[in-house]
């Protein structure tokens, strides 16, 4: 994918760069507002980084901007301002994710990576294939090779989530605000416990596993 | 009633203006008591001077002329000209204080005397006591001594017939009784010299009582007084003891009430609210202190979690990936902390309290309910859930969400496997909703109920377990901002060494509640 970064702060810039780099993807940097503003405007970017506070224009005014355009490029919004009514006012301000600072960098890149444009998520699909695992979003029901399997909403919700985003990693904070619509982190292991049971049901008499634990990171649903 | 007299007698104001009304009274009668001395007392002893004259003069009478020369005295003229020494009204006899010799009197209408007199010679008998019932009340003997004769003071009632009313006939008298002696012969004449002491006696008593009963109302109103001015004092103390408690319970926003008269009372409350305000200063200061810390330290935290990351992943499946992984995990629970003490202080600053919306509870209970199911079943835990529909609080999804999560985590935390959580809410006390999770296991002893809200406030039995100390410090933050009452009893357990923990945030009474029973509004 093709990134721009708008982020003040040189050191956390050059991190991210650096990282998004490594996972593969293209970066360009932007230091101020309008400077994004406008690189936003010259290039055709998969997805947009864009820090809440800059100089000279404001991160969500550089969204405003880019929407009165009619770019609907989809946007990262990263946030020193963690609190959930910031993230409200984020998002109805046009973002399509919102990431509260301090993040870990794996978080940053599951969230960027499943807003991005060449994986549009939200798509108006019926159906989802992630292998031989096939599920029917207007019935409501999942398939593997064939043979129904019977999930409860949440389950149905949580593959889902993990369908949508097949191949990409998802964090379980993610999980939590997307699932759950929960956004603080919970100190034990809930959403391990559900991802165990929602395993049993799809991965358990099958020679092929499709649900990876990432290490340090979530959960990739995968062929 | 009794307890409430108890209470009033410890109040020391009351003890002491109590003790001043008494002084008051004490005072009061005392003065009340000098003047009845100097008026009624000092009248009847000017009386009893008058008889004791009158006495000694009629002894000299006797002492020149004898007895007949007494009787022309005292009958100078008063002697009805038809009078009649056989006329038996005249005639009569009269015990008067047991002295016998006095045994016949006259009544001496309008005599010159204005006294009441006896005078009996073994041959006459003339005075103005008589025709009335005597009846002595007091006597004192020996009163007046002189030629070998003595004389008593007598006190007594007599019926006056020159006054008609019955009720008002009866009239006290008070006189010397005594008798006259010769030269030649002892005991000659018996004689009783009395004034009519009526009007004194009546204004006496009048006075008597006037005295007690304005005694009586002073010490009443004394009485009064103290207990309204001690009830003045005792609410303004017990308004600073108030603020004590609530300052003590961790309400640092609190301040006496002034009420600016300026007097010790409230120069008191002026210095105590001075000197909140600098406590509540130096917390904020120590407190801003902290958070800071918490804050400057999270980027460079997050900078090294993200190296850490970043070189595990680029190891890829090796010994030192996992080392690094393990590293950043470690990052990543101390972001976790500063993140949580900055969400209490953000919280404890209240500035989420306008953002609370009236909702019902159950759908978010319920989503918690499943969330955590999975988990106690994986601990070994048997999980349950009670929760009331229809009930409406003001709160906030996600902080309440939080909130409930935590004290959930920490019962499955502390609870042994086999044990049991129970999540539930309903319509309590007064309407006031209760959510509440119970547990059955080690729970916590109550002394150590209000300190475990406490900031990094962990009990001995926890530090081996993982955790911070802040999970019950950001429910008492979330409950403060809904204005909720979090309180911890025991729980589900039945060993006395396991009580369990009933862990409850206790939500107001919303005054519009359509649903309430007993509407305040």
């Amino acid at each position: 994918m093709r990134i721009l970064v708008v982020e003040d702060d040189e050191v956390a810039a050059e991190y991210v760069r650096k990282g998004l780099m490594e996972a593969g993807h293209v970066v360009d940097l932007a230091a101020d507002g309008d400077l994004g503003l406008e690189m936003a405007r010259a290039a055709d970017y998969d997805a947009l980084i864009l820090d809440r506070m800059l100089p000279k224009m404001d991160g969500l005014e550089v969204l405003a901007n880019l929407r009165e355009d009619g770019d609907a490029t989809p946007v990262l919004i990263l946030s020193a301002l963690g609190e959930v009514d910031h993230k409200v006012e984020g998002l109805r301000a046009g973002g399509d994710d919102y990431l509260a600072k301090p993040y870990s960098f794996t978080e940053l890149l599951a969230r960027v990576e499943a807003i991005g444009r060449r994986s549009d998520p939200s798509a108006a699909v019926t159906k989802l294939k992630v292998g031989d695992l096939e599920m029917d979003l207007l019935a409501r029901t999942v398939r593997r090779g064939g043979q129904k399997i019977l999930l409860q909403p949440r389950e149905f919700r949580l593959l889902e989530c993990l369908m949508r985003n097949a191949g990409r990693v998802v964090t379980r904070t993610m999980l939590l605000e997307k699932v759950w619509d929960y956004h603080f982190d919970p100190q034990t292991n809930v959403i391990d416990v559900h991802i165990s049971r929602l395993r049993g049901k799809i991965d358990k008499e099958f020679d092929e596993q499709l649900l990876h634990t990432v290490r340090g990171a979530g959960y990739r649903l995968q062929v | 009633m009794f307890a409430a007299l108890q209470k009033l007698l410890r109040n020391t104001l009351f003890r002491l203006s109590l003790l001043g009304a008494f002084l008051f009274v004490v005072s009061l009668f005392a003065a009340l008591g000098y003047i009845y001395y100097a008026t009624i007392s000092s009248e009847l002893r000017r009386v009893d001077r008058e008889i004791t004259k009158e006495i000694a003069e009629l002894q000299t009478v006797f002492d020149r002329g004898g007895a007949a020369r007494v009787v022309r005295e005292v009958e100078l003229g008063n002697l009805p000209a038809d009078y009649k020494e056989s006329d038996p009204a005249y005639q009569r006899t009269y015990d008067l204080g047991g002295i016998e010799e006095v045994s016949r009197a006259v009544f001496l209408r309008g005599a010159n005397y204005e006294g009441l007199y006896i005078f009996q010679t073994p041959l006459s008998t003339v005075g103005n006591l008589a025709e009335q019932v005597v009846q002595t009340t007091e006597r004192q003997e020996g009163f007046l001594t002189g030629n070998g004769t003595s004389f008593s003071k007598i006190e007594f009632f007599y019926r006056d017939p020159r006054t008609q009313d019955e009720g008002e006939s009866e009239r006290r008298g008070r006189g010397i009784a005594g008798y006259f002696k010769s030269k030649s012969t002892d005991r000659l004449g018996g004689i009783v010299v009395a004034r009519d002491v009526e009007a004194t006696m009546r204004t006496g008593a009048r006075v008597r009582t006037a005295i007690l009963t304005s005694s009586a109302i002073a010490l009443l109103l004394g009485l009064i007084s103290s207990w309204y001015v001690s009830r003045r004092f005792a609410r303004r103390v017990e308004a600073f003891n108030r603020l004590a408690t609530d300052v003590r319970a961790g309400h640092l926003d609190r301040r006496a009430p002034r009420n600016y008269s300026e007097d010790e009372m409230d120069m008191l409350a002026e210095h105590l609210n001075a000197m909140l305000d600098h406590i509540d200063r130096l917390m904020k200061a120590m407190r801003y202190a902290g958070d800071s810390v918490a804050h400057d330290l999270r980027t460079p935290l997050t900078r090294l979690r993200t190296r850490l990351e970043s070189a595990a992943v680029e190891l890829g499946d090796t010994k030192e990936a996992e080392i690094l992984f393990a590293a950043a995990g470690d990052a990543g629970e101390l972001l976790s902390t500063f993140d949580s003490v900055l969400r209490i202080a953000r919280l404890e600053a209240g500035e989420r309290r306008e953002l609370l919306k009236s909702i019902d509870p159950k759908p978010l209970l319920d989503d918690l309910a499943e969330l955590y199911e999975p988990a106690c079943e994986e601990a070994g835990l048997g999980f349950t859930a009670k929760i009331s529909d229809k009930t409406k609080i003001l709160a906030d999804r996600g902080l309440l969400s939080q909130a409930v999560s935590n004290l959930l985590e920490n019962a499955i935390k502390y609870t042994p496997k086999g044990g049991r959580i129970h999540l539930e809410s309903r319509r309590g006390r007064q309407g006031r909703v209760e959510i509440s999770v119970s547990d059955n296991g080690p729970g916590i002893p109550s002394w150590d109920r209000e300190r475990v809200k406490e900031r990094f406030v962990r009990l001995d039995k926890s530090r081996t377990l993982p955790g911070s100390g802040l999970g019950l410090a950001l429910v008492d933050a979330v409950a403060d901002l809904h204005r909720a009452e979090f309180k911890m009893d025991d729980g589900l357990g039945d060993e006395p060494d396991a009580p369990g923990l009933k862990s409850s945030l206790i939500f107001p009474r919303r005054k519009n509640q359509s649903t309430e029973p007993r509407g305040d509004a």
